[in-house]
């Protein structure tokens, strides 16, 4: 067949299918073909424009907020915010979480920006929807495999469906939530917001952290009969892990864990189907017939807040912007902004942050700084508001909100200083990651073993000298910590989190005060 | 809040005037330019970049045009001239100089419109077989073997044949100019 008569044909596919032809075929290399692409074009302008799929102006308001580069004022703003954290499905999070949540310290994005990468997020920004079976396979340090679970997950926009291997039907259609639970023959009806159980492998958050992190792309293979390109991302402090994008549709399409514990996890996509008509039906509640409701307060969405507040007994404190949608439960009141949720309690007992969270001042009283939530007490309430707008809505709600200053240093103060070897820290962080000794992300543990291990360096038998009690965290502003002490040798214990300075670094003690 | 309020909190890169602006103005614009690249992909891709570079330039610029759209729309033709000259050759900037949104968007409106008349009578010269090539496979969007099929023909001669109409009507749109 003539090339010629070839090219023009292909690239007349290309615009039937609406894609950039291009992309896919290559330039005209001759004006004479030029002219007739060109010509192809100007006969297709007889017909209507396909118009973008649903969702598609808020998809494009994000990719440019994302591009355009915020005001210095709106940057000093932010400098508290900086790091992100994303939902997954939870039991599949159980398992990527630890690896993936790393705050990000600095922004990597321009120096390892590859175009694999590029290709991708720009990929995911114009995902509208898709459906997909995720296998997620562990693999042991002998090389051995096996098949965990094999889900099948349907999405568009903030709607989601996702069947487990036992027939277990999770949905969520932005306006009610619900399980079916074919073994049990029920359907639970469940709270729509906030929800922490979205899809497994966040296409999104992939993307996101694939540019975030440094980033290296190390070769292309085969993944469920696609041509990826196989990327490893090394998240700082971290071990590296890697990612595979799809050649053709630029999205991630398998995702391999770290060896931690001898044991490393994949996930992989063994099909995808990308922007497709998905049947609307999917996200529609029926109740399978022979099914029985089962209902927990799964809570209403009303129209007005007065009705929220009928429904819970609270009168809940509101910020200017009015929420997208209000959810009222018995008790307690929930305003959705779509990527921030607020949720309105009444306050019982003390209020306790936890115990490695980073402190602040809301409303007079002590505010709670973990990822990306804050809470506090106002007005006999408890106020949680989660989420990328939680400190412009915390402010609308408390004039007085004060995020715990990090540029602050608390910890030259310290009349001796402990000297800190960086790679046993590094270790500890590692080991920390794998799940071992949890205690080290809490200052207040880390403070309580080390001034115990100074009373009794041999090593902590039976009741310590120093008790629990004695330690109570004085400042926290989730960077540097100080610990004071009611007994024994030390003061005042100086800490930091010297690897990664967000709820996944763990402390170190660079410093003390002796009594 | 009005339209240059917007605008202004859009250009610092406040995200939720970004979202108003572009509920209120993406699909005039996204049909300008799907309307000179024909396919859904490219168009998306060239709107963002529309956006992006309007606000980044207005900022830069302090400055807030009049008629928004009007700047937008000449914006994408200097993108989409950029495109089509970086296919080429990589790197030429946006000539942002020489913009003057409304009469490049009453010019271009003046062009599409023209260009409209022009095809339409362009078809009408071509012979029928012709005309029934170009309308099967480019204005209703039949594969190659559908096409091939309602035509009674083979692949290969479908390919021929809608190759030989599209030389014809660019020599008969060539007459015109």
């Amino acid at each position: 067949m003539n090339e010629l008569e070839k090219k023009l044909s292909d690239y007349i596919d290309d615009l039937n299918a609406e894609r950039e032809p291009e992309k896919h075929q290559g330039v005209a290399d001759t004006p004479e073909l030029e002219n007739l692409l060109s010509t192809a074009r100007i006969v297709r302008t007889l017909r209507e424009p396909a118009m973008p799929a649903p969702g598609y102006p808020e998809r494009l308001a994000q990719a440019v907020a994302h591009k355009i580069p915020k005001s210095k004022d709106a940057e000093q703003k932010m400098i508290h915010v900086k790091s992100r954290r994303t939902w997954f499905f939870p039991s599949v999070a159980a398992l990527v979480a630890g690896l993936l949540l790393f705050a990000v310290l600095s922004n990597w994005y321009g120096l390892f920006n590859s175009n694999a990468v590029y290709a991708m997020e720009k990929a995911v920004a114009q995902l509208s929807n898709y459906h997909g079976i995720l296998e997620i396979r562990s693999q042991n340090a002998a090389g051995e495999e096996w098949l965990i679970r094999r889900i099948e997950i349907w999405s568009e926009g903030d709607k989601y469906a996702v069947r487990q291997d036992d027939g277990t039907l999770t949905v969520n259609n932005g306006t009610q939530k619900w399980q079916v639970r074919t073994q049990s023959k029920e359907v639970a009806l469940l709270p729509v917001a906030p929800d922490s159980t979205k899809t497994g492998f966040d296409l999104r958050d992939e993307a996101k952290k694939a540019k975030e992190y440094p980033h290296t792309v190390v070769g292309s293979e085969r993944i469920a009969g696609r041509l990826a390109e196989k990327l490893k991302i090394s998240p700082p402090g971290g071990l590296p892990y890697y990612l595979w994008i799809d050649t053709e549709t630029n999205l991630p399409v398998q995702l391999q864990t770290a060896m931690q514990n001898a044991l490393q996890t994949t996930y992989t996509f063994t099909s995808f189907e990308p922007n497709i008509q998905l049947d609307s039906q999917i996200f529609a509640y029926q109740l399978p017939e022979g099914y029985k409701v089962v209902e927990k307060d799964p809570g209403q969405l009303v129209a007005t807040v007065e009705e929220a507040a009928a429904i819970s007994g609270l009168t809940p404190l509101l910020p200017e912007e009015a929420p997208v949608r209000i959810f009222a439960f018995q008790d307690r009141i929930v305003l959705d902004y779509g990527d921030t949720t607020i949720v309105e309690t009444v306050a019982q007992g003390s209020f306790k942050p936890v115990a490695d969270s980073a402190l602040g001042v809301a409303a007079g009283g002590l505010l709670e700084v973990w990822g990306e939530r804050l809470r506090w007490r106002q007005e006999k309430l408890e106020i949680q508001v989660e989420g990328e707008q939680r400190e412009e809505l915390a402010r609308q709600i408390t004039a007085d909100l004060k995020l715990p200053n990090n540029d602050q240093d608390l910890v030259n103060k310290a009349q001796i200083k402990v000297p800190v070897d960086m790679e046993i820290v590094k270790a500890d962080q590692e080991q920390v990651d794998r799940g071992s000794s949890p205690w080290q992300l809490d200052p207040l543990h880390v403070a309580f073993t080390f001034v115990n291990l100074k009373v009794t360096p041999e090593g902590i038998q039976g009741e310590p000298e120093v008790p629990f009690s004695a330690f109570k965290l004085a400042v926290n502003n989730g960077v540097q910590a100080v610990v004071q002490t009611t007994r024994g040798p030390i003061k005042k214990v100086y800490l930091e989190r010297l690897v990664r300075q967000d709820e996944t670094g763990i402390w170190s003690v660079v410093g003390y005060d002796p009594r | 809040m009005n339209t240059v309020d917007l605008l202004e909190k859009a250009k610092e890169g406040d995200q939720k005037a970004i979202g108003n602006i572009c509920r209120d103005t993406w699909e005039p614009l996204y049909r300008f330019i799907y309307f000179k690249v024909q396919n859904r992909e490219e168009a998306e891709d060239i709107t963002q970049e529309t956006y992006v570079k309007t606000l980044t330039y207005l900022r830069e610029h302090q400055t807030s045009p009049d008629n928004f759209l009007g700047f937008m729309k000449t914006v994408a033709l200097n993108v989409l001239r950029d495109r089509w000259r970086q296919k080429k050759r990589r790197g030429i900037p946006v000539n942002f100089e020489a913009i003057n949104p409304k009469e490049a968007a009453i010019q271009d409106h003046q062009k599409a419109v023209a260009q409209r008349i022009q095809l339409e009578k362009a078809l009408t010269k071509l012979s029928a077989d012709r005309r029934a090539i170009l309308d099967l496979r480019i204005i209703k969007g039949y594969s190659v073997a559908e096409t091939a099929k309602l035509l009674g023909k083979t692949e290969a001669a479908v390919r021929t044949a809608q190759y030989r109409a599209l030389q014809a009507l660019a020599r008969l749109l060539d007459e015109h100019e």
